[in-house]
């Protein structure tokens, strides 16, 4: 040991230095827990920013505008990091998270990811796995505060935490209030029912209303219901009406279901309702179907979160000149669909790449992201289409305030992250989802119900074969035994 | 002047000059296509990380894909109808162009527009121009009717074909149209006129003086379209995706498919494979015919 003059102090430091750590450490560990996740992100993110830029995919559209607009600048502002947000359509999405991981350009950090992709992407090895950053960057108590739903489904594989549930998405039903209470409608629906005329809680009861309302109102440019049918978006319908009807996927050796009664029901029952629909609903998508709602042509619709704040009419920005003006505004009423069990369609949660090179900035990013501070800014952002995911979201004053049903949206969006159903979550889904989806189409091309249901079961059937039967059929238990996966 | 003797170092100097774009040439299509003949033998999947070779697996559920085979169908018959069509109607127009006509160019050039447009840009038009509340067509349709007509033209199996035919044959009439302008322009006049002096009929002309002479470029015209309509795919994707179901997927959507939304990608290199050597052989076979021709 090296003599100095000062070596007798040092020696008594010795004994003082490690009960100063200690009781540094102790109070900067009180500060950290006092402070919240945003802040901490922040904080961390100054020490290695250095100028950096973190690229982001976020899908096309308007949910881009989020990050380019409001999170984007904000996070610059407080850290000095940099975003580049790169838009992908949602259908290739997917395609270009996997095709980068292939190639391992790194030229991803942070991902927006669709919760039934996660098995894929985590066993091919693409994203990252973030528990450790979880804990050192203290998330976890936030994490809890995300509704039970989204954070028991959205959120793990195999135990693992690889991604935030980050957006709210489930079907809500829409319907007129102002014509389910019209006298003389309720009078002469319930002479011919012998029930009153309310929002639908079967699907009976959805085609006898949305029937009775075609007749009534058809010649004033109303009809009873209208609904996504083009295959795409048919597809969530499908697997949230199946279940409702008491369908299972997959039998206890994995084998497909999907073309047995209550499969066959839903495409026979589809094919009736078209009937008391507006023409052409055979290619309804989200915008198609919004039109027709907003302008105050179908009394009932199923859809996003997003169709109630655009019914509302409550929304103006620059950006959201593309919707329809709302002549419904004020007379929208919300209800969990029928059978109870909404889908919680397709929805977003946020991931680190795992080619990233910038992976520990690429989480604080997003930990600051899906932080309860920022994030219930960004589920307020008129613009964004990212929808309530924590509890704190469905209770905010501010929210509320918003238009004076909001209230009541916000208490249907509860209800139904609460019931509501996953997607259906495997191996390579998008094999069986796309099955379905021409499926669907053939039903629109005037096939046989049946006969398209047996034949997507095959393909589904094939495609668990290649997939290696035990293989899927461990991850279909595991997606199986979660709260969402069936009606309870 | 004699030709100079080259010598070994001009031979030298002469495979220099040429090495870089023969490298160039390997690496850009030699490689790529060894590189598909290796992944084709494999079992590759972008979701997965087993990159075993197996055999000729890939090659053996390609013979007994039944969805492939219909997409061969569907771009055989597209072909089939599409290529006749364009060619019959295009040789019709450049006859019809061939005088001199009162505002001859300008006709000529709004008749070519359709060409320089991107065909997927052609596709989301035609979509537009079929769609079943707000398309043109429906309304026209229903002013004839006298009532409201909701036709659902890339839904309906009945009409899915003859709107993708449509929109196929509205952009590339107009190709062949051009060539064929172009070639019966060349045609030489005072064989025809000394024909009719002799009392040869319009259609005898036409098709002892005038097809033999523009052969050359009508076969030329006819491969690239054929080659073309072989590749359908945009016009295709925009209107219907290959569907409903899979009605109207072409061998290009087809291999899209395959190779970017279900990520088979060793499946894909094996039917990009056979398509090339396929197109290879139809090429090959078409050259030569035309140059027996000649």
């Amino acid at each position: 040991m090296k003599e100095t003059p000062h070596g007798v102090c040092i020696k008594r430091k010795k004994h003082v230095l490690p009960a100063v750590i200690t009781l540094a450490l102790s109070l900067s560990a009180g500060a950290a827990s006092a402070q919240s996740a945003a802040q901490k992100a922040v904080d961390a993110a100054k020490k290695l920013c250095n100028g950096k830029t973190i690229t982001v995919v976020w899908e096309a559209g308007l949910q881009s505008l989020d990050p380019k607009n409001f999170s984007g600048p904000m996070w610059e502002k407080l850290t000095s990091c940099k975003i580049n947000v790169v838009e992908v359509p949602t259908a290739e999405m997917f395609t270009k998270i996997i095709q980068e991981y292939r190639a391992g350009t790194g030229a991803y950090d942070a991902l927006n990811i669709i919760p039934a992709w996660l098995p894929d992407l985590a066993q091919a090895g693409a994203i990252e796995q973030l528990d450790t950053m979880v804990d050192k960057y203290g998330y976890r108590a936030e994490l809890q505060k995300i509704a039970p739903t989204y954070r028991d489904n959205q959120m793990m594989v195999n135990g693992k935490i690889y991604a935030f549930p980050d957006d709210g998405d489930v079907f809500v039903m829409y319907y007129r209030k102002d014509l389910f209470a019209d006298a003389g409608l309720q009078k002469e629906f319930k002479a011919k029912y012998k029930y009153d005329l309310a929002p639908p809680k079967t699907w009976k009861e959805f085609g006898e209303i949305g029937q009775f309302l075609t007749e009534k109102l058809k010649a004033k440019g109303v009809y009873g219901a209208s609904q996504f049918r083009e295959p795409g978006y048919g597809n969530f319908m499908f697997q949230e009406r199946f279940r409702n009807e008491g369908g299972k996927f997959f039998d206890a050796n994995m084998k497909a279901q999907i073309n047995n009664a209550a499969g066959v029901k839903v495409f026979t029952d589809w094919k009736n309702e078209n009937k008391f629909m507006p023409p052409g609903v055979e290619k309804f998508g989200f915008v198609e179907n919004l039109a027709v709602f907003l302008k105050g042509e179908s009394a009932m619709t199923i859809s996003w979160p997003p169709y109630g704040r655009f019914a509302a009419g409550y929304i103006k920005d620059e950006a959201m000149k593309w919707v329809p003006e709302s002549k419904v505004s004020g007379k929208v009423g919300y209800a969990l669909p029928p059978g109870g069990h909404p889908e919680l369609a397709a929805g977003f949660t946020l991931g680190v790449a795992s080619t990233s090179k910038n992976k520990e900035l690429a989480y604080l990013f997003i930990q600051w992201l899906n932080s309860e501070e920022i994030s219930m800014k960004r589920v307020q952002l008129p613009f964004a289409l990212r929808d309530p995911f924590r509890d704190s979201h469905f209770t905010s004053k501010e929210y509320m305030a918003k238009w004076p049903d909001a209230k009541d949206y916000l208490a249907a969006l509860q209800a139904g992250s609460k019931t509501g159903l996953l997607d259906l979550s495997l191996i390579q889904t998008d094999k069986y989802e796309e099955a379905l989806r021409q499926g669907i189409s053939r039903l629109w091309a005037g096939e046989d119900p049946k006969k398209i249901l047996d034949d997507v079961a095959k393909q589904w059937d094939d495609i668990t074969a290649k997939v290696g039967l035990d293989k899927q059929k461990a991850v279909y238990n595991a997606w199986a035994a979660k709260s969402g996966a069936y009606p309870k | 002047m004699p030709h100079a003797q080259s010598g070994p170092q001009d031979r030298y100097f002469r495979h220099l000059l040429v090495a870089p774009s023969i490298l160039v040439l390997l690496l850009v299509a030699v490689f790529p296509l060894i590189y598909l003949i290796l992944v084709s033998f494999q079992g590759i999947t972008m979701t997965d990380n087993d990159t075993r070779f197996i055999g000729f697996v890939n090659y053996l559920h390609l013979l007994e894909d039944r969805r492939m085979w219909e997409a061969v169908l569907h771009t055989l018959m597209f072909l089939l109808i599409a290529l006749p069509l364009e060619l019959i109607l295009g040789l019709f127009m450049a006859q019809l162009f061939l005088d001199q006509l009162p505002g001859r160019q300008v006709f000529i050039a709004l008749l070519v527009l359709p060409v320089v447009i991107s065909p997927i840009v052609a596709g989301a038009t035609w979509s537009l121009m079929f769609d079943d509340r707000f398309g043109p067509i429906n309304q026209i349709l229903g002013w004839i009717a006298g009532h409201d007509v909701h036709l659902l033209w890339t839904i309906k199996p009945e009409l899915v074909y003859s709107a993708i035919l449509v929109a196929e044959v509205w952009q590339w009439t107009p190709f062949m149209f051009l060539l064929l302008l172009a070639a019966l322009a060349n045609v030489d006049k005072s064989q025809q006129e000394a024909a009719a002096i002799d009392g040869a009929g319009y259609w005898q002309i036409f098709f002892k003086i005038v097809l033999p002479s523009i052969w050359p470029v009508m076969a030329i015209a006819l491969m690239i379209r054929a080659l073309d309509l072989f590749r359908l795919f945009d016009i295709v994707w925009a209107l219907t995706k290959g569907g409903p179901g899979t009605m109207t997927e072409t061998l290009s959507i087809f291999t899209y498919n395959q190779g970017f939304k279900q990520f088979e990608t060793s499946y894909t290199a094996a039917v990009a494979l056979v398509i090339i050597i396929l197109l290879t052989a139809a090429l090959l076979w078409t050259l030569r015919r035309v140059e027996l021709s000649r």
